[in-house]
């Protein structure tokens, strides 16, 4: 689960558990930005997103000591940053949002196909990310863990706190929800061009 | 779901696969079995093969969507690191700068002076220990410096206060600023001297001399033939006091002779004394040599520890003895309580209470003697130095006890409990910060209880101290634990590691001789790791209002690409 083109820092990360300064700043200069925009996606506001990042780079400080070197430190640290997201956003009582209740009791409508195809290719990325903002917590944090970061279904499961057979269903509600915003979007889009 | 279910339900029936299996197939989340029977269905249905593929899309568009750098790092983001290291070298330069400030000031102003005037007293060197020991006659001596105990003990409140809300203050300087101010009002805090000093080979207090405050005295023979009106503390070869003293008498002398009258105390660390005069109250005296003569007078009780005891005048209340021998021919107005190799209860000997001994042999009592009841004699026992089953059967039901302690600590805040064993693998930092908290907590909260800070934060204070004193060994018990057994971050996996770790620690803490000393260590590692964990978790974090400014994308390792499969 490493990064594409990207190799392990395993001589910045052992430097940095020593307690060099240097290397720590490197380490941080080298993932504090895709950690911020995992944030950014996962967290309600921007500010919440730089709080989260500041505290998850405290955290990885910690923790440092803790990290195993035979698995992928990108994994690893992309697990924290999403149970540190989740820990915060259930501390601001923000858990019990529309899709958390009666997971077990959806019943989903399975799309046309030919119409999900089309909507799909009429959306810009700006477009998903709006769409995105508008979601349940649970659904957009699912979606980034999926789709950003690359989170095996046991580790989302693991975060959100559900059984890991629920995980599918997190992510096809949250898939279902994503089309209905971008839907009515479009929908509002072209009632204004009329 | 379950997935091997689904997979028979496709078999069977051949239908359309509905969207949540076809999600699973498309992200490799169903077994081989299922993922066949999808496989064959999508190759023939062409509905199907085209929910697949938009799902797939989906699955790429949302990946894409999610991954594109639309939004710089915040310029407070970008500092942060840079801010948090600079910030804190600065708070913990000024902090322990005047650290060693306050120290400094408190050794040239009070350590230093006190430490000349016992040098020249003739107690240098190994003697000064002995002194310390004895430092319960500093004690009245002592409130001559609460000024500068106040100002330290208001300091450490305050700078815990600081640290505890430091969150909130959002910006490190003020701390600092605020360590600054308090530094500086403890350099200014010399205290006011209201007190006379002399010095040199002979020193006489003559008769018609009144002095009106506290004595410091120093020299060869000290002669106090006129009045002090207040303490006197002596250091002196000879010492006599044939005049008055309205305080109390603090001595550090070879040989002392109270002869005149002491309205306070008598509270003295001498070769020898001998009383002929009056003390309006008590005598707690160390030494080797005591005599209170038939004209003595003590008004209070006798506390008297040395070689050769003798009691010939009058007590007005309790005695309490520690010699070797102790005779008792004068009055003794309360009990007596002694304890050594020999009591003789002389001639024209009265005691009024209870005589109590504890010595080799019974104590002899002259028929002459009035004793209000029979001596209670107790022969004394010499422990036997090797332990017996009993006291290793009760270090069990204790260690048991306390790993209950234990488990009932780890389960109310288990990410703490792992914290500070994570943070006691630091041995440095946790050291360092155990001698800090061990020594300065406790002796902080003494002061705030006893000075204007309060009983409340005091003795708050000590009971926080007295839980991270307790809390310590099981700290440390955890991360032996982990070095024994390896590390496991699961509750039970962990507190097993704990349990192995308590019962090493007090295997090694019960050894002779070395127990202590591994004991004192382990309760200064364990506590400067939860002293570090409590740090880590009052970590600053910086002001939110710092604008953002665009910044050039930084070389970011992109999110690995999601996995999709199926096609």
């Amino acid at each position: 689960m490493s990064a594409p083109g990207k190799t392990e820092p395993i001589e910045l990360i052992a430097r940095a558990r020593t307690g060099d300064t240097q290397a720590w700043g490197d380490l941080y200069r080298e993932y504090a930005p895709a950690i911020f925009r995992f944030c950014r996606r996962a967290m309600p506001t921007k500010e919440d997103a730089e709080d989260a990042t500041m505290e998850i780079f405290m955290k990885l400080r910690d923790k440092l000591g803790q990290f195993d070197e035979s698995r992928s430190f990108t994994a690893w640290l992309y697990k924290i940053a999403a149970n540190h997201c989740w820990d915060m956003l259930r501390r601001k009582k923000a858990r019990h949002d529309k899709d958390t209740d009666d997971i077990e009791d959806v019943v989903l409508e399975c799309p046309e196909p030919n119409q999900l195809e089309k909507l799909i290719e009429e959306r810009s990325g700006e477009e998903v990310r709006r769409a995105l903002d508008k979601l349940g917590l649970r659904a957009r944090m699912a979606l980034v863990m999926r789709y950003y970061s690359d989170m095996s279904y046991d580790e989302i499961a693991d975060a959100l706190g559900v059984r890991r057979q629920f995980v599918g269903v997190v992510l096809l509600r949250a898939r279902h929800e994503l089309r209905q915003t971008l839907g009515e979007s479009s929908a509002l889009a072209a009632g204004g061009a009329r | 779901m379950n997935e091997g279910l689904m997979s028979k339900e496709i078999r069977k029936q051949d239908a359309c696969v509905d969207e949540m299996t076809l999600l699973l197939y498309a992200e490799r989340q169903l077994d081989r079995e299922a993922a066949q029977g999808v496989s064959l269905h999508t190759q023939t249905c062409e509905r199907c093969m085209t929910l697949l593929r938009a799902l797939d899309r989906e699955s790429r568009l949302l990946t894409r969507s999610l991954l594109e750098q639309d939004e710089a790092l915040p310029a407070r983001l970008a500092e942060f690191q840079e801010r948090v290291k600079r910030s804190m070298q600065w708070i913990w330069g000024v902090v322990f700068g005047l650290a060693v400030l306050g120290l400094y000031a408190l050794y040239t102003g009070y350590i230093e002076p006190w430490e000349r005037q016992f040098e020249q007293a003739g107690f240098g060197g190994s003697d000064l220990l002995s002194l310390v020991m004895f430092q319960g006659a500093f004690w009245k001596g002592w409130q001559t410096m609460f000024t500068l105990f106040e100002a330290l003990a208001v300091m450490v409140m305050i700078g815990f206060g600081l640290f505890a809300f430091r969150r909130y203050l959002r910006r490190g300087s003020a701390m600092a600023v605020l360590f600054a101010s308090l530094g500086l009002l403890l350099i200014a805090s010399t205290p006011a001297s209201a007190s006379e000093f002399r010095k040199g080979d002979t020193i006489t207090i003559k008769k018609d001399e009144v002095i009106k405050s506290d004595l410091f005295v120093t020299g060869k023979h000290v002669r106090i033939e006129g009045e002090v009106d207040g303490d006197v503390y002596a250091f002196a070869e000879q010492l006599e006091v044939s005049g008055h003293v309205t305080g109390d008498l603090i001595g550090f002398v070879q040989s002392e002779r109270v002869s005149g009258v002491v309205d306070g105390n008598i509270r003295t660390f001498t070769n020898n004394l001998t009383i002929t005069g009056t003390v309006e109250r008590s005598v707690l005296v160390w030494n080797q040599t005591f005599d209170l003569e038939p004209s003595g007078k003590i008004g209070h009780s006798l506390t008297a520890g040395g070689q050769t005891l003798t009691v010939d005048g009058k007590v007005g209340r309790d005695f309490l003895g520690f010699s070797e021998s102790t005779t008792i021919s004068g009055l003794i107005g309360g009990n007596f309580k002694g304890r050594g190799k020999s009591l003789s209860i002389v001639s024209g000997a009265e005691i009024d209470g209870k005589t109590v001994f504890e010595g080799e042999q019974p104590p002899s009592v002259s028929p002459e003697a009035k004793l209000a009841s029979p001596p209670d004699f107790t022969k004394a026992q010499h422990h036997a130095k090797e332990r017996d089953a009993g006291y290793y059967i009760w270090r069990i039901i204790w260690t048991g006890a306390f790993i209950l302690f234990g488990l009932v600590l780890a389960g109310v805040m288990p990410k703490f409990a792992s914290e500070a064993v994570e943070s006691a693998g630091h041995l440095g930092a946790s050291f360092g910060l155990g001698v800090l908290v061990f020594f300065g907590v406790f002796i902080a909260s003494i002061i705030a209880c006893i000075t204007i800070v309060g009983m409340l934060i005091g003795i708050s204070s000590l009971m926080l101290w007295f839980v991270m004193l307790f809390a310590s060994e099981l700290v440390v018990g955890g991360i032996v634990g982990q070095w024994i057994m390896g590390r496991d971050d699961e509750f039970w996996p962990f507190f097993l590691r704990v349990i192995v770790g308590v019962v090493a620690v007090r295997v090694v803490t019960s050894v002779p001789f070395i127990g202590f000393w591994a004991g004192l260590a382990v309760a200064i590692w364990g506590m400067g790791a939860i002293a570090l964990t409590i740090y880590r978790r009052l970590q600053p974090s910086l002001a939110p209002n710092i604008p953002s400014v665009p910044m050039a994308p930084m070389n970011t390792p992109l999110p690995p690409h999601t996995t999709i499969g199926g096609i």
